[in-house]
């Protein structure tokens, strides 16, 4: 079957790995990855800033992209697109101001022809008909665990696996309507299904220091730290994440971090997608673990799973 | 009482009378105009205007010129009829006139107090008044419904304010039944350690009150009972009280204590909140009222001689009774007194303090019975999880209450006061702890509350800081807050052996179906209602029911058993009449327009209307009518006529009032 998928921009060029892990493991699914023609940049954060309506028309062209095609839902594995296409779209059904005004500019910008100055197309207002989901979301309501345990061919043999949630999966829980922010568990259970050890540690929800990398990489050194160091503790042999920052903070910064903290000895970072596609069979090295500045190839061992899971 | 057609037409001697009330009306309305204008209305014999109709002089003005001008009808322009409309029927009774002759015209809610054009308010005043002439002119005489009292009371719930409740209306001379889910009395003030601001022993001073119920002639104890349904009205109740099989005949049990020492079955035990256990068959506490022991079949290995038998093999007095069956038990009471208490919020609603995650995180009734000397650690300060002395403890106060956001938007008022006895009773059995407390405000508003909140940080030490707590979580041994100080505005992180989370109060879980079988009003937030606020705080919407304790709401001891006192003092009121009166303005059903098609009862908010299957027609139970006329509304064929407030006279006046 097909389904929309919206890889945002960092997947096609800093993290290639989350992108291929992502379409390889859904194709073991039988779920053909299509995405939106003309898709843009969601805007990051820059959309969902208050007064900044004109920022929405990002997400909400692709949205409507998404409609036009046919389709009435698109999933995302980036958190940061995630947040801004669902809070997006929740936006435009809920404030009558900002759904005229998104849509006045998408319809210039699609009818007018920029030589003849005419209107060209026919134009239908977006009212929020998609429905975004983040691929987690996917897996756990439409696609469901039971049928992922019947599809694994590796066994992961209960490899203890940290889930890190960062802070844009979850809030606001009003307009994520995802999971519990404060006792979340769908990731875990998403790596109790595909054969992992989900390890319990109170950072799960708590920021990396996200865009601080830029301004004050010590603070995003120390808060990135403080959820390796919890999820060491308490037993895990890797971490996964969502988020293409979160790894960049995690992973692209852990020599920093080891240099800083001198109690702390390192732990590989690895997208939930590479551990999916690895145990429903994909080859290790359609993974994109090249970009892993933590070695994480030695978690993927060969050993073809010797019962049957049900 | 409907009087015959003929009658209406009559002409009636109608008096009108204009009050200035001061300056409210007569600023805004010209008074002296619309006594004028309406001096040669149709109907009208006789018009004034005066200062203060409701002043003695005011009432005395109508009493004498109902006499003197042989009136049968009045009218009194002034307030709303909720605040002075019986001053006025008792006016026209001293005179002669039958009360509800007596209409009250709102010259004042519905129109100077919301405009200030004072010709279009006189104007206004003038229709106002017409319609109320029109109304008049077909009003009847009416005599109020009377109803005996059963002078018996129930009281549903067996805490301190039950048992406060049931006491005084005994003590009042009337017999009382007292019904407890529960297998003993006692409720939630026994499980308290010690109680604020005075630190004496909760268990000390609520006992001998138990004892005295207990043994009080004109009371009639039911514990491990259920009401199961309640029918009729006010003064005259019908209840069903299911009575639960404890399977111990508690005449016989001799409180040996041998079964429990056979049984096999282990269970957490609520009395101490799950942090100790006892067996299948068990006493609550040594002071449970009745003194017996009670065997929970939920646990129990099956009531089964052949499975286990254990208990009843050892019993000598063969007071353990396994086919002992449930039984109902019907009841007549004519007031009933609701004290169904309170529940804790659930700490799995605050995922982030860990609650449900961590076993050193305990709720504020958890530590009560740490405390408490008849707790699971005989009063020692040791924390649940390897029973070691907590060198730290780290108080939460508001974990639930006054958010909007999330839980509930209302302050629990019980948690500054008990968060400062807490720390303090830490303080005084672990003298080298530390304990902080995280508040919001510490609202200490209470007699000696203040002294008490200043006495825990100055004597004893205890360390406050202003912030809420965002996470807590385990590190190794420690738990370890995270929270911020909003005076220093500084993000604080503290380590703790255990830490207490003094949850919200809501509604009591187990007594909602019951509270709907009762038809009481209840609040958004599943309290009961009062009805009113400010004046009949005890007393439900539901004519004859009572509210005491947190049923209604959060509230400490004193006032609990303030609330309880003045709802049997009201019972009492009740029970001393004569007969009950019941304004008589009900909707009766005139059974040759009634087609028998039963939108009227649907209707009907008070049950008051039932079909007669045989006749095929509407009857009305006219003591359960409030007279609120939503049957009248729907009522497609007229048969449904409010006495006072028919068809007709709503037409008239709305002529009166559209024609110019």
């Amino acid at each position: 079957m097909k389904l929309h998928y919206y890889p945002g921009c960092t997947l096609k060029q800093k993290t290639t790995a989350l992108d291929i892990s992502t379409r390889e493991a859904m194709r073991r699914l039988d779920v053909e990855l299509v995405e939106p023609e003309g898709w843009t940049c969601c805007g990051a954060e820059y959309p969902l800033t208050e007064e900044k309506i004109v920022g929405l028309a990002a997400p909400i062209r692709t949205l409507r992209q998404v409609r036009e095609e046919g389709g009435d839902v698109v999933v995302t594995t980036c958190s940061f697109c995630y947040s801004v296409l669902k809070r997006a779209n929740k936006a435009i059904q809920d404030d009558p101001l900002k759904h005229k005004r998104v849509n006045a500019y998408l319809r210039d910008d699609i009818q007018i022809d920029p030589l003849t100055k005419e209107r060209t197309t026919d134009f239908a207002d977006y009212n929020g008909e998609v429905k975004v989901l983040h691929l987690l979301e996917y897996l756990r309501d439409t696609v469901g665990y039971p049928k992922i345990r019947e599809r694994i061919t590796r066994d992961f043999r209960g490899l203890p696996v940290a889930a890190y949630y960062g802070c844009r999966l979850l809030r606001p829980q009003k307009e994520m309507a995802f999971d519990e922010p404060d006792s979340p568990h769908v990731f875990e259970d998403f790596l109790e299904a595909v054969g992992c050890a989900a390890v319990d540690y109170p950072f799960k929800q708590e920021c990396c220091g996200s865009y601080l990398s830029v301004s004050l990489p010590d603070a995003a050194t120390e808060a990135s730290y403080r959820v390796l160091r919890s999820a060491k503790m308490n037993g895990a042999k890797a971490i996964t994440v969502t988020c293409p920052l979160c790894f960049y903070n995690m992973d692209h910064r852990q020599e920093a971090i080891k240099a800083a903290y001198l109690d702390f000895s390192g732990l590989p970072v690895l997208f939930f997608t590479q551990i999916l596609a690895w145990a429903l069979g994909v080859d290790k090295e359609l993974l994109g673990l090249g970009e892993h500045t933590v070695p994480a190839a030695a978690l993927f061992s060969e050993r073809p799973s010797t019962e049957v899971r049900s | 009482m409907t009087a015959p057609l003929s009658a209406k037409n009559k002409e009636k001697r109608i008096g009108l009378f204009v009050c200035h009330c001061g300056v409210n009306i007569s600023s805004v309305v010209d008074v002296e105009k619309v006594a004028q204008v309406l001096k040669d209305y149709p109907g009208v014999t006789f018009s004034t205007d005066y200062v203060y109709m409701c002043s003695d002089p005011g009432q005395q003005m109508i009493i004498d010129t109902i006499k003197e001008k042989h009136l049968d009808g009045i009218i009194v322009a002034a307030c709303s009829p909720t605040l002075h409309e019986k001053t006025f029927q008792e006016a026209a009774r001293l005179a002669g006139l039958n009360p509800y002759q007596i209409e009250i015209a709102n010259i004042r809610e519905q129109d100077s107090w919301v405009h200030t054009d004072k010709e279009k308010a006189t104007k206004k005043a003038i229709k106002i008044v017409k319609s109320h002439v029109a109304k008049a002119r077909q009003n009847e005489n009416l005599d109020p419904i009377k109803v005996d009292v059963t002078r018996r009371a129930l009281v549903i719930g067996g805490g301190v304010s039950g048992l406060q409740a049931a006491m005084d209306i005994a003590d009042h001379g009337y017999e009382v039944i007292l019904v407890e889910k529960n297998p003993s009395i006692g409720g939630k003030m026994i499980q308290l350690s010690e109680t604020f601001p005075t630190l004496d022993c909760s268990q000390c001073i609520l006992t001998p009150k138990m004892v005295e119920v207990s043994r009080h002639p004109r009371i009639k104890l039911l514990t491990y009972h259920e009401v199961e349904s309640v029918s009729g009205f006010v003064g005259n109740f019908k209840v069903r009280i299911r009575k639960k099989p404890r399977y111990v005949d508690e005449t016989l049990c001799n409180l040996c204590g041998e079964c429990e020492k056979v049984c096999p079955q282990i269970v957490p035990d609520e009395f101490n909140q799950g942090l100790s256990f006892r067996k299948a068959i068990y006493m609550p506490f040594p002071q449970a009222i009745p003194g017996t022991f009670t065997l929970d079949a939920e646990h129990c290995l099956g009531l089964n001689p052949v499975r286990c038998g254990k208990c009843k093999d050892v019993c000598d007095k063969k007071a353990i009774d396994y086919d002992m069956k449930e039984t109902i038990v019907e009841e007549e009471v004519g007031a009933i007194v609701v004290a169904t208490g309170f529940d804790l919020y659930t700490m799995q609603a605050l995922g982030e303090y860990g609650g449900e995650k961590y076993l050193d995180v305990v709720n504020g009734l958890e530590f009560e019975r740490i405390l408490s000397a008849s707790g699971p650690t005989g009063g020692e300060v040791r924390r649940p999880s390897d029973g070691k002395v907590p060198k730290s403890i780290v108080f939460v106060q508001c974990c639930g209450s006054r958010d909007t956001e999330k839980h509930m938007p209302y302050c629990s008022k019980i948690c500054c006061m008990y968060t400062a006895k807490h720390a303090m009773m830490y303080r005084h059995k672990v003298p080298d702890g530390q304990a902080i407390v995280f508040y919001i405000d510490v609202r200490a508003g209470g007699k000696s509350f203040d002294e008490f909140y200043m006495r825990a940080v100055e004597e004893d030490k205890v360390l406050y800081i202003r912030g809420k707590v965002s996470k807590i979580f385990k590190e190794g041994d420690k738990l370890i807050v995270w929270g911020v100080d909003t005076l220093t505005g500084k993000k604080v992180e503290v380590e703790a052996d255990m830490v207490v989370l003094a949850m919200a109060m809501v509604k009591a879980d187990g007594v909602q179906d019951l509270l709907k079988k009762l038809k009481i009003a209840t609040d958004i937030h599943g309290f009961l209602a009062e009805a009113h606020p400010k004046l009949r705080p005890v007393e439900s919407l539901n004519a004859g029911f009572y509210l005491a304790g947190c049923a209604h709401g959060p509230k400490d001891i004193p006032e609990t058993v303030a609330q309880a006192s003045a709802a049997a003092a009201k019972v009492g009121d009740l029970f001393a009449q004569k007969e009950l009166i019941h304004e008589p303005t009900v909707v009766p059903v005139n059974d040759e327009l009634c087609s028998g098609c039963g939108i009227c009862i649907t209707m009907c908010p008070y049950s008051a209307r039932t079909l007669d299957p045989e006749r095929g027609v509407v009857v009305v139970n006219e003591i359960l009518c409030e007279g609120c006329g939503a049957c009248a509304a729907a009522c497609p064929s007229g048969a449904a006529q409010q006495r006072n407030q028919t068809d007709n006279q709503i037409f008239s006046m709305l002529r009166a009032m559209l024609r110019e």
